[in-house]
């Protein structure tokens, strides 16, 4: 192969566009250059506006006291707090309210998503609009929604509704009132045999495995398992003597004391987060299963694998390579969207801190990225492990 | 066996019995009813309560929406007092119905708004229609040319020369697009032959063919432009827009923005520099790891910081600026999808054909990447469609900030679930649409991928 000297390379001016050497190198300084000129101008045009407001950058703020009350915190708030505490009892209702409807979303999206794909054609239906009317309406329509239509409309605390019955478990215009539990002394040997119980089982079940990969021989755990983690704990519980107490909440007056409540602005995110993001993993759950091919299904029967044991086995284990990366990326999501909550007062990281907090101290800039830190700190942590189970799970070809 | 057939050589050849129609219970809708919904005890039992719960959901739905309703009222209070307890009330929803569209645009105005729909569907229309020549031209000006005449209907005012100019470009486009579409459906053949024709000037194999065109298209424009010179329209300020309409700018900028951008973004994510790849990436890690309402709160609160003096820049144009970048980046992730699904050969053979980066890009990669990222890129356009609801937070009167508007009208206070509901039936509308239409396009598009 013959290399032609291209004419006047690197004499001439025109080389820099045309050579590919310097070609990737000026595109890049000439980008880099533009970008840096528009952020530029932009902090220079922040800090002229600031200066001519009279306002000064920094974090100092977040020391001074903030003044306001949270409606809801699981965290011991006062208004006297500082801003830096503020900003904590965000990131914690955040993640408390997220983190429950992660939960629930995953379980009834599983559920609905089996359902989708029932042989009973009504079932299968009705699973199928559920997804579709759920998914084709905006969240933030939905939580006004359950919050308008069902929430806000609760009676009066004299008048509560009982759940199930139960005079302990009422909801109200305050909210849902459940009992609180109280440990008293001796409760750490329970948590202890718990934790031992968790360890002991995760043993027997390794055993297992161990002994049917040598021998051949199924030995089905589940009883040894259920009672090394319940039943361990249990028997602890009982011989230290209960020391286990529940705070029941009470009608005293006009309004339940005691136990323990959630508001119900809290109660409707959650239902709306929930329902509305099980639609996506029913989606998920079933574009997995059905993902598998079926000739595994064949290849199991085959073999004389039980249908049971070829779902268990065979079906389950593959479809998960499939739900479990959308499946986090929605977690993900769950957690971003939980700050609609702002739209119906309840009282999350987005609503006391970039809007009361910001609104108060006017600290546009540290606040909204403080904010955001947040939510790339959380983002890139999920990422971050879904990117190592990717890794862990990938067809290992061979 | 006496009865079995033989052949001319006594040989008794086996005929078999024509075979027996199926058992009645396993054909027909009885049998499609035994395997489909009472196929053993199981079945038959969540058949039951799956009915049971489909009925009572039916039953209260009707009675809520049908024999509670009351479609004639002046106020929420006749609604709750007639004819029924408690009713339903449609009335309010009928009331606030141009609202909700329009929001609070002048009613005087609102033809300007339908006008500009009915425009902007006249434009895209030809698209579907098999016989129009040059979709590329009239899809690209229908997304690029004709912002500047509804931008002019929708605000109205003054126009400075340059929305002078674009405005009457506009408007001769599009009179030159409908012509185009008329000329093609009539006789088959577009616009631009018959200028030529008739022009007597050229042939099409000359060069100099190009220049009866262009005679043609500035002297419509000067024409265009003169008679609209001292036309005016009343101004209509943002502050004012709102509903359905406002929902459909905003999300509608969002999508037309979002394609090249991400394009853009995600070549840009795969490129070989250095410098530009961690450009990338960071404006999309930065813009996808956020909710979008903290976007369009630091859009409110720092935009103002970051203009410089005596640049004001409305809410609405924030927010639309917030809306852009965040779905910019969604979509740049979403193509990226689409090139990393690309085979690498595809990449190599159109470099072994001698395409620099540009040109492979275009006619090699992109064309398959984005066939393969239709529902993925119809699914963002769905899920920004939802999200722009999210302006009615920060104090736009969208589609849902209208829905709030009316239960605070002193005559239909309260007024919630009838109007939610209207809205959610929208969006439901609006977003099954498209995802029905995304799947028929991935059907007709795959067809050649199919065997």
């Amino acid at each position: 192969m013959a290399i032609v000297e291209k004419p006047g390379s690197g004499s001439d001016l025109s080389s820099i566009i045309n050579d590919e050497r310097y070609r990737a190198v000026f595109y890049q300084i000439l980008v880099f250059g533009i970008v840096g000129w528009v952020f530029y101008s932009l902090v220079d045009n922040t800090l002229t506006n600031m200066a001519n407001q009279g306002k000064a950058a920094g974090f100092d703020f977040l020391l001074g006291t903030a003044g306001f009350s949270i409606a809801w915190t699981p965290l011991d708030y006062k208004p006297d707090d500082s801003y830096l505490f503020v900003y904590w009892v965000g990131i914690v209702n955040t993640l408390l309210i997220s983190g429950i409807a992660i939960v629930l979303t995953t379980i009834l999206g599983f559920v609905v998503g089996i359902l989708r794909l029932s042989k009973n054609w009504l079932i299968s239906q009705m699973a199928a609009w559920y997804v579709e009317v759920l998914r084709n309406t905006p969240l933030l329509l939905q939580i006004i929604f359950w919050y308008l239509g069902a929430f806000a409309n609760l009676p009066r605390p004299k008048q509560s509704i009982e759940l199930l019955g139960i005079d302990w478990l009422v909801l109200n215009n305050r909210g849902l009132y459940f009992p609180n539990a109280e440990f008293v002394d001796l409760f750490w040997m329970t948590a202890i045999a718990f934790v031992i119980g968790i360890a002991g089982a995760i043993w027997l079940n390794r055993k297992a495995t161990e002994r049917q990969l040598a021998t051949g021989v199924y030995e089905p755990t589940l009883v040894k398992t259920l009672g090394a983690i319940v039943g361990l704990p249990l028997v602890v519980f009982l011989v230290t003597g209960m020391p286990l107490s529940w705070e029941l909440p009470v009608l005293k007056g006009f309004n339940y004391q005691g136990g323990t409540f959630i508001l119900p602005a809290m109660c409707s995110v959650l239902v709306a987060l929930v329902i509305y993001h099980s639609s996506f993993v029913a989606e998920m759950v079933r574009a997995g299963i059905l993902s598998v091919s079926h000739g595994q299904t064949e290849a199991a029967y085959s073999l004389g694998i039980k249908p049971r044991w070829t779902m268990r086995l065979v079906i389950i284990p593959q479809a998960m390579r499939a739900i479990i990366p959308p499946m986090i990326s929605l977690w993900m999501n769950v957690v971003k969207n939980s700050s609609l909550a702002i739209a119906i007062g309840f009282p999350d990281l987005v609503s006391v801190f970039m809007q009361t907090s910001l609104n108060q101290s006017g600290h546009a800039i540290e606040i909204v990225a403080m904010v955001m830190l947040f939510y790339m700190t959380v983002s890139l942590t999920i990422s971050g492990c879904l990117n190592i189970y990717n890794k862990k799970i990938q067809l290992r070809e061979r | 066996m006496s009865d079995a057939p033989t052949t001319s050589d006594g040989l008794r050849v086996f005929k078999p019995k024509p075979s027996l129609p199926p058992p009645p219970a396993t054909t027909g809708v009885i049998g499609w009813m035994r395997f489909n919904l009472f196929d053993g005890i199981g079945s038959s039992i969540t058949t039951v309560i799956g009915l049971l719960l489909l009925g009572f959901l039916a039953i209260s739905f009707y009675e809520w929406a049908f024999v509670r309703g009351v479609w004639e009222a002046a106020s929420r209070q006749e609604c709750r007092l007639s004819p029924t307890e408690f009713g339903t009330c449609w009335a309010g929803v009928e009331f606030w119905f141009t609202r909700f569209i329009y929001g609070r645009y002048p009613d005087a105005e609102i033809w300007r708004l339908d006008l500009m729909a009915i425009v902007f569907i006249a434009w895209m229309a030809p698209l579907w229609a098999p016989k129009v020549t040059a979709k590329v031209v009239v899809g690209l000006s229908a997304i690029l040319v004709f912002p500047f005449m509804a931008g002019y209907f929708f605000l109205g005012g003054d126009r400075n020369w340059f929305m002078a100019i674009m405005v009457a470009v506009s408007m001769t486009w599009f009179a030159g697009t409908m012509i185009h579409v008329a000329a093609c459906l009539l006789t088959g053949k577009g616009l631009g032959h018959w200028i030529i024709t008739l022009s007597g000037f050229s042939s099409r194999d000359d060069r100099t063919h190009k220049y009866p065109l262009l005679i043609a298209a500035v002297v419509a424009f000067g024409i265009v432009y003169f008679v609209i010179q001292s036309w005016q329209l009343p101004i209509v300020g943002t502050n004012q827009w709102g509903g359905l309409f406002l929902t459909l700018v905003i999300s509608g900028i969002g999508i037309a923005s979002a394609l090249p951008a991400g394009i853009v973004l995600a070549l840009g994510r795969r490129s070989e520099m250095p410098v530009i790849r961690v450009m990338c990436v960071t404006f999309i890690e930065l813009f996808r790891s956020v909710p979008l309402i903290t976007i369009l709160f630091m859009a409110t609160t720092m935009f103002p910081l970051f203009l410089p003096e005596g640049v004001v820049f409305n809410k609405l144009a924030s927010a639309i600026v917030a809306v852009c970048l965040f779905s910019a980046a969604y979509m740049a992730e979403t193509v990226r999808g689409g090139l990393q699904a690309i085979p690498k050969g595809q990449y190599e053979a159109a470099e072994a054909m001698g395409l620099g980066y540009w040109q492979s890009m275009g006619l090699i990669i992109m064309p398959q990447a984005l066939k393969l990222m239709i529902p993925n890129i119809v699914g963002s356009f769905i899920g920004l469609f939802k999200d722009t609801t999210l302006v009615s937070i920060i104090g736009l009167f969208d589609l849902l900030g209208m829905i709030s508007a009316i239960s605070q009208d002193p005559q239909w206070i309260g007024l919630h679930h009838e109007p939610l509901f209207t809205a959610a039936l929208i969006y439901f509308i609006g977003c099954l649409a498209m995802s029905k239409y995304s799947q028929h396009l991935e059907r007709k598009l795959g067809a050649g991928d199919r065997r």
